[in-house]
């Protein structure tokens, strides 16, 4: 667009500088007046013109949409520029917490008076164009046409595919693949899946579909069909490569009410940061959390040290580097722990606090466990238990009580816990119960200590490599500021076997000062404003609504005790051990490792029927290479369906690839703010129409219009005419995503009490908002309310609103020091118990082999991590980003390159024992990497989303890119997107375990730290 | 697809910036007409997220493998090392040498201090790529080698915006303002912090400076 002379000119919005007075926003922005070049100024050729902004989105070719990005899943606010249907450029929401470093504009702002306001976004949102332009996506359905993996596909008209995949038959026959596949109709049955386990559930459970970057809004809608329509278990997602070990110490500590809490970057005055790269990752991402701690410390209101075997980014601005020994976050946390108890530098009062209230009176926002009594006594049957008053009365008829736990008051006597407000805390007894049993008991306290004190501090400084001196002097400090100290753990403290106690033990450290739920602590999140799925509609329940039933495939939240297969061995053997695979009763879930395994090995259950959903196992999980194997057998996967935007490395050995939409033409939904503090829900809605071909009827090929269309097909519930009741009982149709997702926006703007929208604000949306051309689908008073929300592209609160006083009042009520739950469950290899309190692990493989030992000859131990600009898998189609940087790199201490002659630029082959071929890069050497280890980033190592040729037919109507990507062989190679390498193609395996990635037997969490390899230097360099 | 960059005789396009047309537009506004824009980058905010880079990339579209803004990433060997980023462009420089060595006189300053390229009249010499000492500028192959560089955005300016590269920075690190009129924060730093430029020595007097992170050499501009 050339700058346009007046006449145009006088409706640009100005910048209003006198909108928002004293906001913080207005206080970092629009400093500088409109420049003005003198009038006899000669006209220039000026190298660019204008690009379109919101500021002058009264231009009418311009739209501007207010929504929720997703380059990655922090999940920032973005504001989208538009221009003749094109997305020009995404900036961010100022309405939006995380977009001004959790100090939004004020939410009531008119909308208008917004639009010229600056308002920051990450690099990933920047690059945004590129990724949903990204040539290589495909437009339309896919059937495979050669064997699986070959690459071979060919274009299948949606009905025709919709019939296969429901009926099923002999699809393949024209392949020479004489197999009856069964479809999904045949999984829509309530016999067994197993007549001798019929725990498992039903034949239903065949039915698995794994989601990948899920998120709140599709996640209830692919439930709906997966759960409420076709009744399977099997909706799994990906936590467990998301980051299932720190989710894990998080989830022991707040008796599974939460997995996520972090430092507070507003409040904080220390941050211990263990294993989260806070300036180039992390959610909320680098726009918020790092934003917020690299403003705030360059006015020295906080400072940070960093736990990573690599010192990262945020190393600019970091206090200390404790370079710890990759999988040893946890000894680390415990050597600090014992400094604390040695030391007396726990918060004593606090913890010395039994129940709620006397926690409250002292300030808290909740209490501990800690002085609450443990049984620990081999001949009490509920040894590893809680001691309840009902263990000590056993007479007594008084209910209400019984459940009680016990603490010892003052005087030492056994007390309900709520009736004292301060306790014993380091004790250990013998108790008389009324019946004249004795019990042995002690605190939850000294439970933990004894776990902690099971190493000397030496020992912890020798297994974490922290020099004693350095990790006394980090407890200290951490000790030193009340309650405005805090740990933030992400992904690389606990992302490994054993990692649930590692990251129990960094937990530990903020409940150990007292502050978690406290301003400046260790806090969850707020919440969300309203619930999406009840108010003015039912979105959550329907006539003949199944629920799913049995156990997983992953076999998470399932008992391994009560299966038919430990009965019989226990028959067969006297002892019911071991099971075929680990099953893993305490956990946060989302095992898609173990659900992969599952299907591997047809256990519990075969699989009959997979969907996956934006989702690339064999790139993004550690050790997933080894899927193509489970992937090509069409035993094991005997009909496979992505549901995705390109093609990738897994769904590669798809039968079926279904084009998907990106968020910029769709992917509705309702985001809840990440931990910490934040209270907000946003909206995300597209800011184009879908680039994918349409239906017949005109509806874009995307997720929901596939499963509508299987389930209409199949006459499944909850889909189709009459699916969806509002609060007087009548019935709506659900034959369209926006049918779904346009109520849930009702519901959540008439939960959240929001105004109805100005007459000027309404005019904004169906100005601008692609969504408004299905208004028809809310009443008239519906869609004014909704209007106010999408204007905004939510509803927001600020931090300031989420405290009372110091408190957080969305906090959680307890922590645990001792944690009952995971104290009574058992390992399903060996039947032996786990730790109900911290104990120091070493990662080790499933038959509890000591990695580190067993696998000495591979002297390097692989870290990975994320960069600024990239999402794990998906991101080689950000342009811009690849010319910053083209390539990863092998980074590893110049020292140790040095000895093995190893210089910059040159190429070597890490080669671990699980894949001897190894895979091949350049070295990069430096400083700012612990000896013995090598980093290597993910994103890059591609070898599809346009890495490779495919031979695909009519491939020029299949790509977005048409000939730009095409010859005629198909798929055209762009060696620009194959560069660098992936981690996770030489991640260690099981071999006792059918060589499947290794998984933490408590958690199931995958192992992304503990792969060791030999480095040799590459002879084709 | 549309380029964002059309110029005269190139495929019929004729679009030509028109910095003198909008003087109707401002004094609609009312606004000051002395504006002298400058910027300070305070290392101690910048996280290295690259937001500005990319933001500056998608606004300007520059060739493939340049940029007009970019960060210079060092380690320092300090106890603990430590990454440094710099931030770096065109510095806009009171006394640059790209002008004197532009033979044609295509690059030069405007009243308001920002150093611009006359793409009408650049002969691709590269007289000015080399005469700058920040490489700030370099020849663009799509379009007969004339050369680019930042401009601090000029057009947004124009049109009461801040440089893309700004609206991106989410820590507050690029911090724009107006040497003829400074207030808030902007003016906060110009007088109460210690402001450094990128390589003094070539008195160029640039108008991008500094705050370096943490210790460090600095010297008062």
């Amino acid at each position: 667009m050339m700058m346009k002379k007046s006449g145009k000119e006088n409706q640009f919005s100005p910048i209003r500088r006198t909108l928002l007075k004293g906001s913080a926003l207005l206080a970092g922005t629009a400093l500088i007046a409109p420049v003005k070049v003198k009038a006899d100024s000669q006209q220039i050729q000026d190298p660019r013109t204008m690009q379109p902004t919101a500021g002058l989105q009264t231009d009418s070719d311009v739209q501007v949409v207010h929504s929720v990005c997703l380059g990655c899943n922090a999940r920032c606010g973005n504001r989208s520029v538009v221009k003749e249907g094109k997305l020009e450029k995404y900036s961010g929401n100022p309405y939006h917490p995380y977009n001004h470093q959790g100090h939004p504009i004020d939410y009531a702002t008119p909308v208008m008076e917004t639009l010229s306001l600056s308002s920051p976004v990450c690099a990933k949102a920047q690059d945004a164009p590129n990724y949903i332009y990204n040539p290589y996506r495909i437009l339309q359905p896919l059937k495979r046409a050669g064997k699986r993996g070959s690459g071979q596909f060919e274009p299948i008209g949606w009905e025709q595919m919709i019939a296969e995949i429901t009926d099923g038959g002999r699809i393949f026959a024209h392949l020479g693949e004489k197999r009856v596949v069964e479809g999904l109709q045949q999984q829509n049955s309530d016999a067994p899946i197993d007549s001798n386990a019929l725990e498992l559930g039903p034949k239903r459970n065949g039915f698995v579909f794994i989601t990948g970057r899920l998120q709140s809004g599709r996640k209830e809608f692919i439930d709906r069909f997966v759960k409420g329509a076709m009744g399977s278990i099997n909706r799994i997602g990906h936590t467990d490569i998301c980051g299932l070990g720190f989710r894990m110490g998080n989830f022991a500590l707040t008796e599974k009410k939460q997995v996520e809490l972090k430092a507070d970057p507003w409040g904080s005055e220390y941050i211990l940061v263990f294993g989260a790269n806070i300036y180039e990752a992390l959610q909320p991402g680098v726009n918020t959390y790092g934003a917020a701690v690299a403003a705030r410390h360059s006015s020295g209101k906080v400072k940070f040290v960093i736990v990573d075997p690599r010192l990262q980014n945020a190393s600019v601005h970091a206090e200390d580097w404790l370079a710890v020994k990759p999988g040893q976050d946890g000894a680390l946390a415990m050597g600090m722990i014992r400094r604390m108890i040695e030391q007396e530098l726990y918060n004593t009062k606090y913890l010395r606090a039994p129940h709620p209230g006397a926690a409250a009176d002292l300030g808290h926002g909740c209490y501990t466990n800690a002085t609450h009594l443990v049984i620990d006594d081999q001949e009490h049957p509920d040894n590893r238990k809680f001691l309840r008053i009902s263990d000590l009365e056993t007479k007594s008829t008084n209910t209400n009580k019984q459940d009680h736990h016990v603490v010892l008051a003052a005087d030492g006597s056994p007390v309900a816990f709520d009736t004292v407000d301060e306790a014993l805390l380091d004790r250990e007894t013998v108790i008389t119960a009324d019946s004249g049993r004795t019990i042995r008991v002690k605190t939850a306290f000294r439970m933990m200590k004894e776990g902690v004190m099971e190493h000397s501090l030496a020992e912890y400084a020798e297994i974490s490599g922290i020099p004693c001196s350095q990790l006394k002097r980090t407890a200290d400090d951490f000790c030193s500021y009340g309650t405005r100290a805090a740990v933030c753990q992400y992904h690389g403290a606990g992302n490994y076997t054993n990692g649930t106690y590692a990251a129990y033990a960094v937990a530990m450290l903020s409940c150990l000062v007292g502050s978690v739920e406290v301003r400046g602590g260790y806090l969850t999140a707020g919440g969300g404003m309203a619930p999406p799925g009840k108010g003015l509609y039912d979105l959550q329940d329907f006539p003949g609504r199944l629920r799913g039933k049995g156990v997983r495939i992953s076999r998470e939240k399932a008992c391994y005790e009560k299966s038919s297969e430990f009965c019989r061995k226990k028959a067969e053997t006297g002892n019911g051990y071991p099971a075929k695979r680990p099953w893993f009763s305490f956990t946060k879930g989302g095992l898609s490792v173990e659900s992969l395994s599952g299907i591997d090995e047809q256990y519990p259950y075969p699989c009959k029927v997979l969907f996956t959903y934006f989702y690339n196992p064999v790139y993004s999980t550690p050790g997933g290479y080894r899927y193509r194997q489970t992937l090509e057998d069409r035993d094991k996967v005997p009909l496979h369906v992505s549901i995705d935007t390109s093609i990738n490395e897994s769904n590669l050995y798809a039968d079926y690839i279904v084009p998907d939409v990106t968020y910029a033409e769709g992917h509705y939904g309702w985001l809840n703010p990440h931990a910490p503090a934040l209270r907000f829900t946003g909206i995300r809605t597209p800011c184009i129409e879908p680039l994918t071909r349409k239906t017949a009827d005109g509806r874009p090929y995307c997720l929901e219009t596939f499963l509508i269309d299987l389930a209409e097909k199949m006459n499944l519930p909850g889909f189709g005419d009459n699916a969806i009741s509002d609060t007087a009982g009548n019935g709506h149709s659900l034959h369209r995503a926006e049918d779904f997702y346009l109520r849930g926006f009702a519901n959540i703007a008439h939960g959240a009490g929001v105004p109805s929208a100005s007459e000027q604000e309404v005019a904004f949306v169906e100005r601008n908002y692609p969504v408004a051309g299905f208004k028809k689908i809310l009443s008239a008073d519906e869609w004014r309310q909704t209007c106010y929300i999408l204007a905004r592209g939510g509803v927001f609160t600020s931090y300031e609103d989420v405290f009372d006083g110091e408190n957080f009042k969305y906090g959680l009520e307890r922590l645990a020091l001792y944690n009952e739950d995971l104290a009574l469950a058992r390992n399903a290899l060996t039947g032996d118990f786990f730790s109900g309190t911290l104990t120091c692990l070493a990662p080790a493989d499933s038959a509890g082999n000591i990695l580190a030992e067993k696998d000495q000859e591979y002297p390097f131990t692989v870290i990975s991590h994320k960069m600024n600009v990239h999402s794990q898998s998906r991101t080689t189609s950000h342009r811009w980003s690849m010319e910053i940087f083209p390539e990863n790199f092998i980074v590893m201490n110049k020292k140790d390159a040095d000895s093995l002659g190893l210089r910059d630029g040159e190429n070597a082959r890490l080669v671990s024992r699980s894949n001897a071929g190894g895979i091949v890069g350049k070295i990069k050497t430096g400083n700012l990497i612990r000896r013995e280890c090598v980093a290597v980033s993910f994103h890059y190592g591609h070898s599809q989303l346009g890495a490779s040729g495919l031979p695909i037919r009519q491939a020029e109507k299949v790509f977005l890119g048409g000939r730009q990507v095409v010859d005629k062989n198909g798929l055209k190679p762009n060696p620009k997107l194959a560069t660098g390498l992936n981690p996770n193609r030489i991640s260690r395996l099981d071999e006792h375990l059918a060589d499947t990635p290794m998984v933490d037997l408590t958690a199931g969490i995958p192992d992304f730290s503990s792969t060791r390899v030999k480095i040799v230097k590459d002879s084709k360099a | 697809m549309e380029t964002r960059r059309t110029f005269i005789g190139r495929g019929g396009l004729a679009a030509v910036g028109v910095i003198s047309g909008l003087t109707g537009a401002e004094q609609v506004r009312g606004l000051s007409s002395q504006a002298k824009p400058a910027m300070i980058i305070d290392l101690n905010r910048c996280t290295g997220c690259q937001a500005c880079v990319i933001a500056c990339k998608c606004y300007t579209g520059t060739a493939p493998e340049q940029f007009n803004t970019r960060l210079i990433l060092e380690v320092e060997d300090t106890r603990p090392p430590r990454l440094i980023f710099t931030p770096v462009q065109c510095n806009q420089c009171d006394d640059p040498p790209c002008v004197p060595a532009c033979p044609e006189g295509a690059t030069f300053k405007l009243d308001n201090g920002i150093v611009v390229t006359d793409w009408g009249k650049c002969t691709s010499s590269g007289d000015c790529i080399r005469a700058c000492p920040y490489g700030a500028r370099f020849a663009d192959s799509r379009y007969g080698q004339r050369v680019d560089k930042c401009d601090f955005c000029l057009a947004r300016l124009q049109a009461g915006l801040e440089p893309a590269c700004v609206e991106a920075c989410s820590s507050g690190a690029r911090i724009f303002g107006d040497l003829s009129n400074p207030r808030g924060e902007f003016s906060d730093y110009l007088q109460n912090r210690q402001l450094t430029v990128r390589k003094p020595e070539k008195l160029t007097k640039p108008n991008v400076r500094y705050v370096n992170a943490g210790q460090g050499t600095v010297e008062r501009t």
